[in-house]
């Protein structure tokens, strides 16, 4: 689903480059945590997962394209198949819940009908059912998080990347923020969940990749967050 | 497509960035009016140049019977005319040349000043009062003293008139008002563009969130460039239609009013030259905002 044969990625003006050499495969249906300290390259590997950026060498296929020879006019394509979490949620305060979770529909032509049975189902499955018409603002953080989880499933992409979704969260916020991760990931999607929280990740026990100056230190299935033995 | 949703979207962006919206309407207003205008002016010249005479001619008065002249004893003769003919086709200096009967001249004058002065029992003016002439073109319009000289003199020659000499003020101040109204008009473009510039970053900026999260959810480029171009069209068709309102105020108040009642000798542009300064507008107008918006949103909103 998600492959990186051999990827560099230098920035202009920074003597290192932000991933160097490495290569890493993640299969359909997977659950990798990607793990490391700020500046580990970890942003630059969802980056690259979206074709935000391009990579300086190697290849990256993403849904099985090649995301290198990508035309830009095909890169709203791929990003459909990509659900995008954030720490900061990324709500837009003037609308509902509901319209929140609606928009990412509206935006790549989804008819009216379609929208109005699918957004009641996710918000459902998100756990938000009779929540569809407060405002960002009126809810509690995870609860904002799950609209955000919401809006990123609600096209039932293959992917869904995580950058430090419960970054802004308490332990027991979190806890259910990835009880619901991993249950968009039964469904067969594919997530990839950058994080700092060692007790998920301890707690999961899924695949653990983890970046250290660009590189890959370890990969390893059903890991924990520290060193291994 | 959902165009609820695009139409939605450029109702609050032009509601929330009106100032700036009715600022490029404003100064679109003014430079395409001056556009506007300054097409009209040049139409004017041309008008003015093609009645009068290609400015490059020179027109010789052939002597008419009870001509006021004192070289004109008697009205020309043919063998006077000949001679005449002879010496400009001669001429090195000569392109070309033409007659022009005492009934075509007062065709011309009837043309210009109306019918009432021509008509009835006794008109004021008969072709008997029009002198014949010869229409002279020149290779360079600068050499005309040789040919001025060369005609002046012969039997049956009343005078020679270099039509620059009468035509020139007359189209220089036209030529003159149309480079000023298009001079002024290309700075008032310059500071249009610059405004449209300005609305659209303000307009991404305000909509950055959107915009945002649009780029994540995979929405075309299109669509999210959509508002924006359609936002742009509309302050383009109001600041059309209002320069369209102020070029037809300006025909129908000044030039229409000045060509029935006053400066009647000279002959006025007409409504055909209105709708071709109005379609030069119509054209420039969407132009003016749908460019920059185009390459702007190309460097804001890339995905």
């Amino acid at each position: 689903m998600i492959r990186f044969e051999k990827v560099t990625k230098s920035y202009p003006g920074h003597p290192h480059p932000a991933l160097d050499n490495i290569s890493v495969d993640v299969e359909k249906g997977e659950f990798v945590f990607l793990v490391g300290s700020s500046g580990s390259g970890k942003s630059t590997f969802l980056r690259l997962v979206l074709r935000e950026y391009r990579p300086s060498q190697g290849r990256v296929y993403v849904a099985g394209k090649e995301i290198n020879r990508l035309a830009g006019w095909k890169v709203p394509r791929l990003r459909r198949d990509i659900g995008t979490v954030f720490q900061d949620f990324r709500l837009l305060p003037n609308k509902t819940v509901t319209e929140n979770v609606a928009f990412a529909l509206q935006v790549i032509g989804k008819s009216r009908k379609e929208i109005k049975d699918v957004v009641p189902e996710t918000l459902e499955l998100v756990g938000l059912s009779g929540k569809g018409d407060r405002m960002p603002d009126e809810l509690s953080g995870g609860e904002q998080q799950r609209v955000a989880v919401a809006r990123a499933f609600v096209n039932r992409p293959m992917i869904l990347i995580a950058d430090e979704p419960t970054g802004n969260l308490d332990p027991t916020t979190s806890v259910g923020i990835m009880k619901l991760l991993d249950r968009i990931n039964r469904t067969g999607t594919t997530v990839v969940m950058a994080t700092h929280d060692s007790s998920i990740v301890d707690q999961m026990r899924k695949r653990v990749i983890e970046l250290e100056n660009g590189h890959v230190v370890r990969d390893q299935a059903q890991g924990v967050y520290g060193h291994q033995n | 497509m959902q165009l609820r949703y695009v139409f939605s979207e450029l109702g609050q962006g032009l509601r929330r960035n009106l100032s700036m919206h009715l600022a490029v309407v404003l100064t679109l207003f003014v430079s395409l009016t001056l556009v506007g205008v300054g097409v009209l002016f040049n139409q004017q010249a041309a008008r003015a140049a093609e009645h009068w005479g290609n400015q490059l001619q020179i027109t010789v008065y052939l002597c008419r019977a009870n001509d006021s002249a004192a070289v004109c004893p008697n009205a020309v003769t043919d063998a006077q005319k000949t001679e005449i003919s002879q010496v400009v086709d001669d001429n090195p200096e000569v392109a070309d040349f033409h007659f022009e009967s005492s009934e075509q001249a007062l065709d011309k004058a009837r043309e210009l000043y109306g019918d009432e002065l021509f008509s009835g029992d006794n008109p004021a003016i008969t072709a008997a009062d029009m002198p014949q002439t010869i229409w002279i073109t020149l290779d360079d319009p600068q050499q005309y003293q040789g040919i001025t000289s060369a005609v002046q003199g012969l039997d049956g020659v009343s005078k020679v008139r270099d039509m620059r000499e009468q035509v020139a003020p007359i189209l220089d101040s036209i030529n003159m008002l149309q480079w000023v109204a298009l001079g002024t008009a290309a700075f008032l473009v310059f500071a249009a563009l610059l405004l449209v510039a300005n609305t659209i970053r303000l307009a991404a900026f305000a909509r950055r969130k959107e915009i945002g999260i649009m780029r994540l959810v995979g929405a075309s480029t299109l669509y999210i460039a959509l508002p924006f171009l359609l936002e742009a069209l509309v302050t383009a068709l109001i600041g059309v239609a209002l320069a369209g309102a102020a070029l037809w105020g300006f025909m129908y108040f000044g030039i229409d009013e000045l060509s029935q009642n006053r400066l009647k000798f000279v002959p006025w542009i007409g409504w055909d030259e209105f709708w071709l300064a109005a379609g030069t507008v119509a054209i420039l107008g969407p132009l003016l905002t749908l460019l920059p918006t185009l390459v702007l949103t190309r460097k804001y909103l890339k995905v």
